[in-house]
């Protein structure tokens, strides 16, 4: 697809669209939201550049080996912050019984292991939905 | 079921396919969807009402949830500290799924594909 508006449109509008991801990532323990959510945002971004340019743009902002390293990373990350915990000595995947630092509530380095855990699912969700998409258009060679 | 719906159905069945010429595989189908129907709406029927105080969901795990939430997790956000602190077993088991969903996915697309 050759349009100028559409690629100039999704040019500016994409990084707002990553920040917004960013954002609620991060927030997840405060606002509505979380890694789940934010992740599908972020994927979302890296979907509308690779659409309205071409695939290799696309894959340009993420290859292939770093999107299966972030993938496998969010999913290992996910399950070593509960060893993480046990270590710590709590319950798998406690979170104030193992004794994370839980910060003020209501600040953004707050609520211990969920902040965390938000991280590693939003890195996840997000590198799932960018890969899968890409796999899916990708032609035969 | 009284007997009159049973012989009307047998009735309608066989119109159907005598005279309507429909398989009898189709119409044994169709009975089977429309048990399935008939049984179904009456399990929506038992259902409790929506947002009711005396449903069985309100007791005390929800209670537990809002009064001590964000005491014990530290998180303003409700939702997030089930998901990811009272219930994280459960979010690593969906991220499980997930993993496991992109793996066959893209097993199953790059099978086909010359290297």
């Amino acid at each position: 697809m050759e349009d100028q508006v559409v690629r100039l449109t999704s040019r500016l509008v994409a990084p707002f669209i990553q920040i917004y991801g960013i954002y609620i990532i991060l927030h997840g323990h405060l606002s509505p939201g979380g890694g789940f959510s934010g992740g599908a945002i972020f994927g979302a971004s890296l979907i509308l550049v690779a659409l309205s340019f071409n695939l290799a743009t696309g894959v340009k902002q993420i290859s292939h080996n770093a999107a299966s390293v972030l993938e496998s990373g969010g999913a290992l990350g996910f399950a070593l912050t509960g060893f993480v915990a046990i270590a710590m000595g709590g319950n798998y995947l406690a979170n104030r019984a193992a004794g994370f630092p839980m910060g003020e509530s209501g600040q953004l380095f707050s609520a211990g292991a969920i902040l965390l855990i938000t991280i590693f699912v939003g890195i996840k969700v997000a590198s799932t939905i960018t890969t899968l998409f890409y796999n899916i258009i990708e032609k035969e060679q | 079921m009284s007997p009159i719906v049973i012989i009307l159905l047998i009735i309608i069945a066989l119109i159907l396919h005598f005279i309507a010429r429909v398989d009898l595989k189709n119409i044994l189908t169709l009975y089977l969807l429309g048990l399935i129907l008939y049984i179904f709406s009456f399990t929506v029927a038992e259902m409790p009402p929506f947002g009711h105080p005396g449903n069985p969901s309100f007791n005390e795990v929800p209670k537990r949830y809002l009064e001590a939430g964000p005491e014990e997790t530290g998180a303003l956000n409700i939702t997030s500290s089930i998901i990811t602190d009272y219930r994280a077993f459960d979010t690593l088991g969906e991220a499980t799924v997930l993993f496991a969903a992109i793996a066959a996915a893209l097993a199953t697309l790059k099978a086909h594909r010359k290297h």
